[in-house]
């Protein structure tokens, strides 16, 4: 029942392509389109959980000539967590959303969770180009003059992504004559080093745009600054989290070699250094959470890193860290709708937030830093121990000045928005008391 | 021209259309400038994508009795593929332009633009 993966994508898409006909109730027939999509993925995770991974293929052609999708217990988590965050997300905006927003919404969630669970590179190709021009129709949505900038360089900087991402996967058939991601990383070996090199630096090049990672990101503080708050809270937990997956597919499957480990163990920690320092330099509140979000991609990606060495507890921190920063975040764009918070929901969703981001027990966040600290200490990576320091130093500053300006009167807003922005947050608390992440980090992984 | 010598102008010619794609956007300040710049390159990775299917002497990927020799069908499908996004986002990009030219009366990009 729970084992077809494909509906994930499937039902979205072609919801997404009714709503036209049926104008007027196009929120409502989203709504229930994702409320069936979060159930599907919390089923098909419970299941993958208790019975390991799941393979389907699709139109009935095999492997490696025929499409097919590739689910592990970690895919089905990332896949859960899009979806649960993309139904309570759109449960605080849906109702004020038009049916052109309701049908782009979809898309960008068919993308997301098409790029998490697909074995096929060029399937994550094109998953990746749904994301992306959803993402650049939101944003414009808003129509003022900063989304309209926002709109432009995001589609800018996505459509060369595209063409490195293509560019990639066309050096990667050249030599091997395939696009099935277990079939490349089994055959790797055999490859041109040189079109070996060049194809990964395309890839981590193309999904790097997405991913938020430095020097690739000058489009996130524009983007989020620009889109409305429902779209800058989907920006943050769904296309950003489905590309730093892609990348540690690429860097834990594909290439699993040394020089790829130290290539984003650095370019995370470069990205960590300059989110955390733009974001403490920022005045908005929009562009501070933009920087601050660069700055956990770098973390995350520096966890993901160390997971590529073998060591179980990076695995864990990178998804403690990747919890913790969709329902932070999330939450916190939601909540800068306005100036102050509301009420008691918005005060807690705040504080809540800010503690997890920071890295406060026994929240998610905390076990995150927890946990890659851990790791680094097996590694001997001091560094990264006194960058992990850092990093808490400079987002206590600058979230403290955040929580300090915003706490004060009750502004104006809908109980539906205050419940799910609260309920966002929560699931930094849930998370963290959760022992469900260190099993699956314990699980059989990343296998074809 | 012997065709078995294609393949070699082909890749020259996908090298200068992603240069000038690439110096187009780096260079460029007008807005519809750059996206024409972005379909420029595009364009150079689908003949990228096309060459490398090409099989020497090789005809169309169609069943015939008379013909041993078929390119490689699969980057053919990849290439309709990506013309087909590339569309979609030119013509998303052309729209948003229509609204930026509204609000602001010119494509020229902003001096105040911050990157």
């Amino acid at each position: 029942m729970v084992n077809h993966p494909v509906l994930l994508i499937a039902i979205p898409l072609l919801t997404a392509f009714i709503i036209p006909i049926f104008k007027k109730y196009g929120a409502a027939i989203a709504g229930g389109a994702i409320a069936f999509n979060m159930g599907y993925a919390i089923g098909m995770f419970s299941h993958i959980y208790s019975n390991g991974k799941i393979y389907e293929t699709i139109a009935g052609f095999n492997p490696p000539v025929g499409i097919f999708l590739a689910i592990d217990a970690l895919s089905a988590l990332l896949a859960l967590i899009i979806n649960l965050f993309a139904f309570i997300n759109f449960v605080a905006i849906g109702k004020e959303s038009n049916y052109k927003f309701s049908m782009l919404y979809l898309l960008a969630i068919a993308g997301s969770t098409g790029i998490v669970i697909t074995g096929d590179i060029f399937n994550m190709f094109v998953f990746f180009e749904i994301t992306a021009v959803a993402s650049y129709a939101l944003i414009a949505g808003k129509k003022d003059k900063k989304a309209l900038e926002g709109a432009i360089k995001y589609m800018v900087l996505g459509s060369i992504a595209s063409s490195f991402i293509l560019i990639g996967i066309a050096l990667i058939y050249s030599q091997l004559k395939t696009l099935n991601i277990y079939d490349i990383a089994a055959r790797i070996a055999s490859m041109n080093a040189n079109i070996k090199w060049a194809s990964f630096a395309m890839l981590l090049t193309g999904i790097g745009v997405e991913a938020e990672i430095f020097p690739l990101n000058g489009w996130v503080p524009a983007a989020y600054q620009g889109a409305s708050e429902g779209v800058a809270s989907l920006l943050s937990f769904a296309p950003s989290k489905a590309a730093i997956y892609a990348i540690a597919r690429l860097m834990l499957v594909v290439f699993p070699f040394h020089a790829t480990y130290e290539i984003a163990l650095w370019i995370g920690v470069v990205t960590l250094i300059i989110g955390e320092l733009a974001a403490f330099m920022q005045e908005d509140v929009k562009r501070m959470l933009a920087y601050s979000s660069i700055g956990q991609m770098g973390l995350i990606l520096v966890a993901f890193s160390l997971a590529s060495q073998g060591l179980k507890y990076a695995l864990m921190a990178s998804l403690f860290l990747i919890v913790s920063h969709a329902a932070s975040k999330s939450s916190l764009f939601l909540l800068s709708k306005s100036e102050k918070m509301y009420g008691m929901a918005g005060k807690y969703t705040g504080i809540v937030s800010v503690l997890s981001l920071i890295g406060m027990p026994p929240l998610a966040g905390f076990w995150g830093k927890w946990y890659l600290m851990l790791s680094a200490m097996d590694e001997k990576l001091w560094y990264v121990i006194i960058l992990i320091f850092f990093a808490g130093i400079v987002e206590t500053a600058y979230f403290a000045r955040y929580l300090h300006r915003s706490i004060g009167k009750d502004g104006e807003s809908s109980l539906r928005y205050k419940a799910a922005m609260a309920a966002m947050a929560s699931f930094a608390i849930i998370f963290g008391l959760l022992p469900l992440l260190y099993k699956i980090a314990s699980l059989p992984l990343w296998g074809g | 021209m012997n065709l078995a010598t294609l393949t070699l102008p082909c890749y020259i010619t996908v090298a200068a259309l992603l240069s000038i794609g690439l110096y187009g956007v780096i260079s460029k300040r007008n807005l519809m400038k750059i996206f024409i710049s972005l379909s420029i390159m595009e364009t150079g990775v689908n003949l990228l994508l096309i060459t490398i299917g090409y099989i020497p002497g090789g005809t169309a990927p169609i069943e015939n009795a008379n013909f041993a020799k078929y390119v490689d069908p699969l980057p053919q499908a990849l290439v309709l593929t990506a013309i087909v996004i590339g569309l979609s986002v030119t013509a998303l990009a052309i729209a948003v332009l229509i609204s930026y030219y509204q609000k602001n009366g010119t494509l020229e990009y902003k001096e105040g633009m911050k990157w």
